[in-house]
């Protein structure tokens, strides 16, 4: 076997580590672009008996973003299994509980149940900041895309460039500025 | 009540209001846009208003087609996320404009109206805010503090 060959064997059998940083972006989008890593879908190699799924690092799960008024419209259901065990748990008092668990859930309930799921979940690192160990940050060797551009706020711009943006109108001569 | 409260209602009434200075001559000093400059020289006081040119005068696009209004003839898809233009719209408390202001058409401003609320909504423009406001995003209560984003399409025009 070639030099090259033995690389691109350990490559391609080798669990890839990704890093996904989770500001701005819906939970349930990303779960489906991560997913894919995570059970290896994105390989020529990959099928269901075939362990080749990899790891994915998600940082910043405290700022997701859902749509419009989602926050207090979704509901998590659990039940503790005794009777008048049930309760109902809004978005944002789920997300004020447990940062990562928002997008744990949505990864989990992605993919199809079966026995692979929990191995599969196993692969998922969740930090709700940016602060991730270094001795799995040391493993990362690639940048999982975001799919929504982070918004810039206003107050983040430099009083220059607010400044000098081109202006689609101007007051009138007797306008009172406030 | 604060004492500019009743300044404000004492400039309203009427009656009290003959030898009063015009309005603005008040709020305009402080906006830079209308200078109000005080010479005063023995026993007499000058108060004379000199027009500024508007900061925002070399910065102004050039309206290619006058009929239309300046964000039709943009012809700019704008998202609630474009802070620097929705910024133009608004005073400095974060309240839109109205059209005499604007200049827009119809459609426009109740369009720009709905962007500045989405914006507002998202926590994009927290530095327009009114000044006893909260200005923090992350400081507002329950689901609030969390980042949301809209549907520009949900616009009904």
């Amino acid at each position: 076997m070639s030099a090259l060959k033995r690389v691109q064997q350990w490559a391609t059998f080798a669990r890839i580590w990704h890093v996904y940083d989770a500001a701005w972006q819906n939970p349930f989008h990303s779960a489906k672009l991560l997913k894919k890593y995570l059970m290896g879908l994105h390989k020529p190699i990959y099928h269901p008996l075939n362990d080749c799924g990899d790891h994915v690092i998600v940082i910043n799960t405290g700022d997701i973003a859902l749509p419009e008024d989602e926050w207090k419209k979704r509901a998590y259901f659990h039940h503790t299994g005794y009777p008048g065990g049930a309760s109902w748990t809004v978005a944002w008092e789920l997300h004020d509980k447990d940062p990562t668990m928002i997008l744990k859930k949505a990864v989990y309930s992605s993919m199809d149940g079966n026995l692979q799921r929990r191995y599969t979940m196993e692969r998922l690192h969740l930090f709700p900041d940016g602060k991730v160990p270094a001795d799995l940050m040391k493993n990362v060797s690639n940048q999982i895309q975001q799919i929504r551009p982070v918004p810039k706020r206003l107050d983040h711009y430099s009083e220059q460039e607010r400044k000098e943006f081109p202006k689609l109108i101007d007051y009138p001569k007797d306008y009172i500025l406030r | 009540m604060s004492f500019l409260k009743l300044l404000t209602l004492w400039e309203r009434c009427p009656t009290t209001k003959i030898g009063y200075p015009t309005r603005s001559l008040y709020l305009s000093s402080k906006l830079q846009l209308k200078q109000i400059e005080e010479v005063i020289t023995d026993n007499t006081v000058t108060i004379s208003a000199k027009i500024l040119p508007s900061e925002r005068e070399p910065h102004l696009l050039k309206n290619a087609n006058p009929v239309v209004c300046p964000v039709c003839a943009s012809g700019l898809d704008i998202k609630h996320t474009d802070v620097l233009i929705l910024s133009q719209f608004v005073r400095s408390d974060g309240c839109m404009l109205p059209r005499r202001i604007t200049g827009l058409c119809r459609k426009q401003q109740k369009r720009m109206s709905a962007l500045v609320t989405m914006a507002h909504k998202a926590g994009l423009m927290p530095n327009l805010n009114p000044p006893n406001s909260n200005k923090d995003p992350k400081k507002r209560h329950h689901w609030k503090k969390f980042n949301k984003y809209f549907d520009e399409s949900t616009i009904k025009t």
